[in-house]
């Protein structure tokens, strides 16, 4: 582990054991996370982004288990840590922001109390500081009224407000790394941009460490410093941002940038990746792209491919690398 | 007014820090009946406190005033007369010193009947806390430790439904002669499967949703999703189930009392019941009067417990009336 690496995840593996068999959500996931970088997790619905970030903080709830892998975060294991050590890093050191701020919010408490929460469960006791640092993250995340919204239960904000105080929660413990899981899935463009610049301002003003999970490149292309792609849970495309979007080097990930629209040309179809994403009960032998992939060759079929670094900041799981 | 905009409009109305509390009182408000039926509770309440103090004595036994009808009614009593060897007959009125009249030993029925208000409020509290308590516990921990342990705690829970409480009342009383207290343990210890299973229901559907996942990414423990998060989201259901059960269990000790198992140191509605019913033919207000008591109070309870359940229940458009 380097000195800039916060976080670094190794060969995790998560399974949801169920009576048709097990689930292969997560099955075999590699990353690394600098200090203050936003990496981003790309991949189509169902490919295991959510599972790997829930994973991260052993979130994942039965019947699913994460059966091997290392989540190292300063020196502790996640992975294999006690639960009260893990609970301290929860919430404290990490923090993670869901899709639906709607249903991530209690109903019955109001969001002053849930934001008191967190920072009492990390150990802040004087109420009165308590509410004075939640009103002033409410106050940074643009929030109008913030005296006003401290004191409103869930139901009474709108999604975007919700969203953005989900945010205010999630940092009142100051978090090394903020996991944000979709969190512009559920609200229209508007608030998804105004999102997107809190979550970018948190990165450059307090050096925080970012991993966002996304489907849309658009989003990669805007925040992202580095992304990583999945697909069937397994890593098959590490690379900056920009060499991702300029020179991908996985098949997969060459057609999910084809798939994005494109003004300069005026094709009136959007081009799509043919088949499904494979059922992670019964993938595929080998690579779990080569039923759809073009350039599919004898070996795809049989061995899975190994990391194949291509650059420095570039590496690609494919045989047409290796 | 039309029904889909309720829902929406609803919050516009409880602004700024009023509780939610508010809004429920708000939405029970519109329920006449639950309203009168909270009025009579609380009534009644304040009769068993404070009545008391202003009644007579209610074990006070004067049989020269014996049988005297409640003001307004009177009886006629014959009396033998060893001397003229007739029947003469006496007409009794109902006076002003004992407003609800006396029973068969001149105890005065008012004291008597304020005295059974504090008992069978006193039962019906007590065993509900106890019952209400159990199953809230059993119910929440079930449905969020789930697997194994809901496995165990709902078997468990099967096996107390399926044990008849009345034969085991009957049973422990007469085992252990009968008193209030135990009465009370009984009818709670043995209460709370209903409770328990209804309120596993529902959390077992708040189990799987986001915002517990949430709170455990915040670094909550166990213990605190359970109380903060859990228990809250099931309040609602919890109160409806303790004021529909209160008079179910006032009901059973009065039927214990009636049928001779409650405690005979105390002036229970029940236990009046069954004096009263030995002289029905001469003194009908003894039986009548307790009868017309736990009448209105279970009704009371009813109707409470309903208009809560309807104030709870965000799919009852309460504005659209």
């Amino acid at each position: 582990m380097t000195d800039s690496t916060i976080l670094e995840v190794q060969d995790l593996k998560t399974y949801f054991f169920t009576r048709r068999g097990a689930v292969k959500a997560v099955d075999g996931i590699d990353f690394s996370l600098k200090k203050g970088e936003c990496l981003c997790l790309v991949g189509e619905s169902g490919c295991g982004k959510s599972v790997t970030v829930l994973s991260l903080l052993r979130l994942v709830a039965a019947p699913g288990r994460i059966v091997s892998g290392q989540v190292h975060y300063n020196n502790v294991d996640l992975v294999h840590c006690s639960e009260e050590k893990l609970r301290g890093i929860r919430g404290g050191d990490i923090a993670m922001i869901f899709q639906d701020a709607q249903s991530a919010f209690n109903p019955v408490l109001t969001i002053g109390d849930q934001i008191a929460e967190q920072m009492t469960i990390h150990g802040s006791i004087d109420r009165q500081a308590v509410k004075n640092k939640g009103i002033e993250l409410l106050k940074e995340m643009n929030i109008p009224e913030p005296d006003r919204v401290w004191d409103s239960f869930p139901h009474q904000l709108s999604g975007g407000m919700k969203q953005r105080a989900m945010i205010a929660m999630s940092l009142s413990c100051d978090p090394k790394i903020l996991i944000a899981d979709e969190p512009t899935t559920a609200v229209d463009v508007t608030i998804k941009a105004q999102i997107l610049d809190i979550l970018h301002t948190l990165k450059e003003k307090r050096g925080m460490s970012l991993i966002f999970v996304t489907h849309d490149l658009g989003i990669v292309a805007d925040i992202g410093d580095r992304a990583q792609v999945i697909y069937g849970g397994k890593s098959i495309e590490m690379a900056s941002v920009s060499e991702i979007i300029n020179n991908p080097g996985h098949p997969y990930t060459k057609g999910l940038i084809a798939c994005l629209p494109d003004s300069s040309t005026d094709s009136e179809r959007l081009a799509s990746i043919p088949g499904t994403a494979p059922n992670p009960i019964d993938l595929p032998e080998g690579c779990p792209f080569h039923p759809r992939c073009a350039q599919v060759m004898d070996i795809c079929r049989h061995v899975v491919p190994k990391q194949t670094i291509i650059s420095e900041t570039h590496t690609v799981n494919c045989h047409l690398f290796g | 007014m039309n029904n889909s905009r309720s829902a929406e409009s609803r919050p516009v109305r409880i602004h700024g820090n009023r509780r939610l509390f508010l809004y429920y009182w708000n939405r029970t408000k519109q329920n006449k009946l639950a309203i009168a039926g909270l009025g009579f509770i609380l009534f009644l309440i304040l009769l068993a406190l404070i009545g008391p103090f202003f009644t007579a004595d209610p074990t006070h036994v004067d049989f020269a005033e014996r049988n005297v009808p409640p003001l307004g009614f009177s009886t006629e009593e014959s009396i033998y007369d060893i001397k003229t060897n007739a029947f003469t007959v006496n007409l009794i009125e109902g006076t002003w010193k004992h407003p609800l009249g006396t029973d068969g030993k001149g105890r005065d029925m008012l004291a008597m009947l304020i005295s059974g208000a504090r008992i069978s409020l006193e039962v019906g509290l007590l065993a509900t806390l106890i019952a209400i308590c159990i199953g809230a516990l059993i119910g929440v921990l079930s449905a969020y430790l789930g697997g194994w342990w809901d496995n165990v705690l709902m078997r468990f829970t099967d096996i107390m439904m399926t044990f008849p409480f009345f034969l085991l009342l009957v049973l422990i009383i007469f085992m252990f002669g009968p008193s209030l207290t135990l009465i009370v343990l009984v009818i709670g210890l043995t209460g709370w499967t209903g409770a328990a299973r209804l309120i596993r229901s529902e959390a077992l559907s708040l189990r799987t949703r986001e915002f517990i996942t949430a709170a455990r990414a915040l670094g909550a423990s166990d213990a605190r999703i359970v109380i903060r998060h859990l228990i809250p989201n099931v309040a609602s259901l919890i109160i409806v189930m303790a004021t529909l059960s209160i008079p179910g269990v006032i009901l059973a000790e009065s039927a214990l009392s009636f049928i001779g198992l409650g405690d005979p140191s105390q002036t229970s509605w029940g236990i009046i019941l069954n004096d009263g019913q030995k002289s029905l033919d001469t003194a009908w207000w003894v039986a009548v009067e307790p009868g017309i008591m736990l009448f209105f109070t279970v009704l009371a309870f009813n109707f409470l417990g309903d208009g809560l359940r309807d104030a709870f229940d965000p799919r009852s458009n309460l504005d659209a009336r």
